[in-house]
């Protein structure tokens, strides 16, 4: 196409002219943003021929570059691929300030086309949708930072021939109409769910985001299926895991029940190669699967230490050896009873079965296991039992040790407290747990338990630094209201996915924000009243959820296998860890403080039961943190300054706690920022940064991680299922590392989750003044000669640059 | 009847009268750390899933100016890693008289070897022309001239007559070893990583990316440990580091960077997102200046780092979501101390 050239000249003007005013739309009511100069950086990504959509992603790219220094220009970013998505669907350019004109126009638009092309449900229509459109919030779309509103473009926000048609209130309220389906008053509660969602007080998991409101409404996420110890039970497992993969969820399988390596086949009178060769089918079910297309399929196998093939299952995720006996795709976990941990700190021997002949081991747990246990390995010494190996129980648990060092799996578990601290140990057993190992729900050949979550996120509660209690009290009533809906609206990929979440009704009610909030009361994750208010939220949003469940249960009805249950037997999650006391015969190191007055509560159980058998879990919240802009779960910050790598990219992450309080005291400027990259986003060794400030902003590799499992038990008194639990080291020692495990154990925690390391050395960093740190990188330990090259580099107004390997260096004199 | 070794007999090069042979007593501990480190770092390119950049590839949403560039690239590489571990074995090998030194050059041989794997899966990955990438460097003239640079440098030591007893001859070997280490891995690869890694920053060919990220995560080893060992001869070897060997090493990092950019010039003819080769002229220039301080000599070229995004893809501590992609921040178990 020819252009005369000043027609493209002036072409370009008009377009420079666009581009400058929705950069600066994007900046309004920003500190510390520069429309201008986003422009400059903008004209330099530009090149010939460059299209709108090179443009759009120029100018996205520009304010992203900049986050690392303010972080409000995350929101910057985040506003426009805004402007974009309202663009697109307006299929007409209009700027950020016509939000509310957009949503107007769009909302009607957006049930038809959507119910149309089979993505939305019809019944949504039988909502008073004009009542609902004018409930709509388009002003809190601005509440999303870069990733959040990145996540929800490239994965949440319903699409129709790949492009969206949705926008993130119309997400909101779709999610809240899907679980208002079944309500009388459907209005009222979609229009109160749907407050709770778009103030992001509540957040619903991924698969309930995905799906409420559409023609497939599977909302839950998590699995967990036990696997018979036959060819044909062991391929309705694969299936069963392809088909509950499909729709988004997560799984966990139990594998303990199958028998070993070596172990005889009664039919073809062979034997058997045990379960490695079905975990890599299982392994690549989970490939071939990807979760509609939006996650790769993810499944954890759990084992039971005592297992014998429980060493092959330490070595699937190694990079080296057979392939053929490799699982690197799939998630496994070391189901351990406590009798193996008392063995290990004694010293002691540990014997290895197949469970085809001792069956019963895996359904036992507790003393009754330890009995048992003890009585076969005397069969075995007897001659009794066919297939059976001795070992040191020290030395395996030092190899469990040492392949999650190296590989980040097998995650360990513990078998006894998830079971004897059940609520519903009266109906079953907790064979595993699940993905990411919070949930502990019973399973059998019958029933595949299911678990539906949602996050509380602690920071949307906190006012100038407080706790809302008032409020966090009404968002749990109300999320517990949500969880439960999902259950009979769900579908159901299996039937006995479908039978054991009707009969028992269990929810998964966790919580997300809980550094910020730290942060916002200005408390080091490590310290005493860090641990009270981790201590202090969980009781109040356990004794919230239990009350709501109970009052739930005299408008619905009680679940159909309450009776018997802990709840009927007056046993609270904070009764039940003496009884864990008990079998384990040893003190659990757990606190026992107890501030909240719990007999409203049990009088309520006592009179209407519960609706639902299980409440709480913490989930970990990765996708859905992000979504809401705050830090994951009970998690601390990994660091201060760093990327985080998924499906959509690499996004910075920079802490605008740490920038504004650096900002208050005029140390936030370019040297800072160098020093905090060059450490990894680490300010322990920034001798500018005052030591309390230091203290706070502590990352995840440098607390004590007696802290994250102190923290993680004062919660655990109060939750009825379990918690996603990362831990962190830094120092390869296999002897603390081990320590840590026994302590977790210790103080009374179900279930851990990654174990985080850091790689020996890094990529040489390129975008900061490296030499002026020295010739030689920050890892090496040893000396060479490069030590005695000096860079020339003009004084800095911080005086003169420590130089750490040179005794007589003034700077830290 | 030999005696047994005194650690501060050993010496890097010339060294005659002490065994090579025996690694311990060990005098260059930064060569043994850069070792273990090496071994800390295994990871093999299998490990990392293709699928994403298949997809991809198979698909019409690259352009034929990205399809350019990830193909010279690809072409660049798969061959300069044979340079590199050729140029290690033939070439500076056998003039390393110690042994934890050549305990290191082994293990970096062995990357080598990696690397050059890495460029197999993915040619195989990809369904690409594998001779068609691997002549590359023989058939696109600006690759050929920078692999020319750098053979002749290889060449040079092969001489059978050749020897490093020479003030002449240690000066040809730092020639050498400045040429593939501050050259080849220092800077030639740098911008070819900056490449290839923009499109990783847009989320596309995530696999080849990570791939380079782990090449990259090595090449930083390799670099500092080919810094280590000139600096070190340089200073064993004072003599050899005079004004005009100071300025002779100055030109041939100036016509490296005309090379490079010559390079850039010819995979961008138009520019893709966020790239363009006048950047790379100001890119290259800042390598290069790191470079030179490093090896004792002053910057010259003044130049900013065009490219403020490598922060987010390398610079920056990686927190993976474990779901959407392998977590390679892990060490081999050999790492873990029972005390």
């Amino acid at each position: 196409m020819s252009q005369s050239f000043a027609a493209r000249a002036a072409d370009l003007l008009d377009q420079d002219a666009a581009i400058l005013a929705a950069l600066e739309d994007a900046c309004s009511g920003l500190t510390g943003t520069d429309p201008k100069g986003l422009f400059e950086a903008v004209q330099c990504e530009l090149f010939i021929g460059a299209s709108e959509a090179d443009i759009a992603r120029s100018m996205a790219l520009a304010a992203r570059a900049q986050i690392e220094r303010e972080p409000n220009y995350s929101y910057v970013a985040a506003r426009l691929l805004l402007q974009q998505l309202y663009s697109q669907l307006s299929e007409r350019p209009v700027s950020l300030r016509q939000a509310d004109t957009v949503y107007r126009e769009q909302w009607q638009r957006y049930l038809e086309v959507g119910i149309a092309a089979g993505r939305l449900s019809p019944d949504l229509q039988r909502f008073d949708l004009e009542r609902l459109g004018a409930a709509l919030r388009p002003e809190r779309d601005l509440q999303f930072q870069l990733l959040g509103l990145q996540t929800l473009v490239d994965r949440y926000l319903i699409r129709v021939d790949g492009r969206p048609i949705e926008l993130p209130q119309f997400l909101w309220m779709r999610v809240a109409m899907g679980l208002a389906l079944n309500e009388e008053q459907a209005n009222e509660w979609a229009i109160r769910f749907y407050e709770q969602l778009s103030s992001l007080r509540f957040v619903a998991s991924t698969p309930t985001l995905f799906n409420a409101g559409t023609c497939y409404p599977q909302l839950s996420s998590c699995f967990l299926t036990t696997i018979g110890d036959d060819l044909g039970q062991i391929f309705k497992a694969i299936r069963d895991n392809a088909l509950l993969s499909k729709w988004a969820g997560g799984l966990g399988n139990d594998w303990s029940r199958v028998r070993a390596l070596g172990a005889h086949i009664h039919g073809t009178n062979g034997q058997s190669l045990g379960i490695v060769p079905f975990l890599k089918v299982a392994n690549d079910t989970a490939i071939a699967v990807n979760q509609g297309g939006k996650r790769q399929g993810a499944v954890c196998a759990y084992l039971e230490t005592w297992h014998y093939d429980i060493e092959e299952f330490l070595d699937l995720r190694k990079n080296t050896g057979d392939e053929r006996r490799r699982t690197h795709d799939m998630h496994t976990a070391n189901w351990i009873p406590d009798l193996f941990l008392q063995r290990v700190e004694a010293n002691s021997h540990w014997t290895l079965f197949s469970p085809d002949e001792v069956p019963d081991l895996h359904e036992l747990y507790g003393a009754a296991f330890a009995h048992r246990y003890v009585e076969y390995e005397r069969k075995a010494e007897a001659g009794e039992i066919k297939l059976w190996r001795r070992v040191s129980a020290l030395d395996l648990w030092r190899k469990m040790i040492t392949r999650l060092f190296e590989t980040g799996h097998p995650w360990i578990t513990f078998k006894d407290p998830c079971n004897i601290r059940s609520p519903q140990d009266h109906v079953g057993v907790v064979h595993s747990s699940n993905l990411c190992t919070e949930i502990t729900l019973n399973t059998s050949d019958d029933e595949t338990a299911v678990c539906n979550l949602g996050s509380i996120n602690l920071v949307a509660h906190m006012r100038a630094g407080q706790l809302d209690r008032e409020q966090l009290a009404e968002t749990v009533r109300i999320a517990i209201r949500m969880l439960d809906n999902v259950i009979d609206i769900n579908l159901y990929p299996t039937p006995e996915a479908r039978n054991a979440n009707l009969r028992h009704r269990p929810i998964g009610l966790g919580l997300m924000g809980l550094q910020d909030a730290l942060h916002l009361q200005k408390l080091s994750f490590a310290s005493e009243r860090a641990l009270e208010f981790s201590d202090e939220v969980m009781e109040l949003i356990s004794y919230h959820a239990i009350l709501a469940s109970s009052e739930l249960a005299a408008e619905r009805g009680a679940y159909s296998s309450y009776k018997g249950s802990k709840w009927d037997r007056g046993l609270l999650p904070i009764d039940t860890i003496e009884l864990l006391e008990r079998e384990r015969g040893q003190a659990v190191e757990m606190d026992r403080t107890i501030r909240l007055d719990w007999q409203p509560v049990r009088e309520s159980i006592a009179r209407h039961g519960m609706r639902n058998s299980n409440l709480m879990a913490i989930a970990p919240t990765a996708t859905i943190a992000n979504i809401a802009g705050v830090s994951q779960s009970c998690e601390p910050d990994y660091t201060n300054l760093y990327v985080k790598s998924n499906l959509s990219g690499d996004f910075t992450y920079l802490n605008s706690f740490l920038v504004r309080e650096l900002q208050a005291l005029g140390l936030w400027d370019e040297q800072m920022l160098s020093e905090l990259k060059y450490y990894d986003g680490s300010i322990q060794v920034i001798e500018r940064i005052p030591p309390e400030l230091r203290e706070r902003f502590r990352t995840a590799f440098e607390l004590a991680p007696v802290w994250l499992i102190e923290s993680a038990s004062r919660r655990q008194k109060w939750i009825d299922m379990s918690q996603s639990l990362n831990l962190y080291v830094l120092e390869p020692n296999g002897r603390a590392l081990s320590e840590l495990y026994l302590l977790a154990w210790r103080k009374g925690l179900k279930t851990t989750y990654y174990l985080r390391a850091r790689a020996a050395t890094q990529i040489e960093k390129s975008t900061l003044d490296i030499n002026r740190f020295g010739i030689q990188p920050r890892w090496m330990k040893s000396q060479s000669a490069s030590q005695q090259i000096r860079v020339e580099r003009p004084e800095t107004s911080a005086g003169q640059l420590c130089s750490l390997d040179d005794p007589d260096c003034e700077a830290c004199q | 009847m030999h005696s047994r070794i005194e650690t501060s007999a050993k010496r890097l090069l010339n060294c005659l009268h002490v065994d090579v042979n025996q690694l311990m007593p060990i005098k260059y501990h930064w060569a043994w750390e850069h070792y273990l480190n090496g071994c800390a770092n295994h990871w093999m390119p299998t490990e990392v899933s293709m699928a994403q950049d298949i997809t991809l590839w198979k698909s019409n949403k690259l352009s034929d100016d990205e399809r350019l560039v990830i193909m010279r690239n690809l072409g660049f590489f798969a061959t300069a890693e044979s340079l590199v571990g050729n140029n290690i074995v033939l070439a500076i090998f056998r003039q390393i008289t110690n042994a934890e030194c050549r305990q290191y050059l082994l293990r970096q041989a062995f990357e080598e070897a990696v690397h050059t794997h890495t460029f197999l899966y993915i040619v195989d990955s990809l369904g690409l022309d594998e001779r068609e990438v691997f002549n590359m460097y023989h058939e696109i003239p600006a690759i050929a001239r920078k692999d020319a640079f750098e053979m002749r440098l290889t060449e040079s030591l092969l001489d059978p007559n050749f020897s490093t007893e020479s003030e002449e001859g240690v000066r040809q070997l730092v020639r050498n070893l400045i040429g593939f280490y501050v050259i080849m891995e220092g800077i030639f690869f740098y911008s070819g990583f900056v490449m290839m890694l923009s499109f990783h920053r847009r989320n596309q060919m995530t696999g080849v990316g990570e791939q380079f990220q782990y090449i990259l995560r090595d090449e930083s080893v390799h670099l500092n440990f080919g810094i280590d060992l000139i600096n070190g001869i340089k200073a064993e070897h004072p003599t050899i580091w005079t004004p005009e060997f100071q300025r002779e090493v100055i030109e041939m990092i100036d016509e490296a960077v005309e090379l490079e950019v010559a390079y850039a010039e010819d995979c961008l003819p138009r520019g893709v997102l966020g790239l363009r080769s006048d950047m790379f002229r100001q890119y290259v220039g800042y390598i290069a200046d790191r470079r030179l301080e490093r090896i004792g000599l002053k910057a010259r070229y003044h130049t900013p780092n065009p490219f403020p995004w490598m922060s987010e893809t390398i610079d920056l501590t990686k927190e993976k979501n474990f779901f959407e992609t392998r977590v390679n921040e892990y060490q081999a178990a050999a790492s873990l101390q029972w005390d």
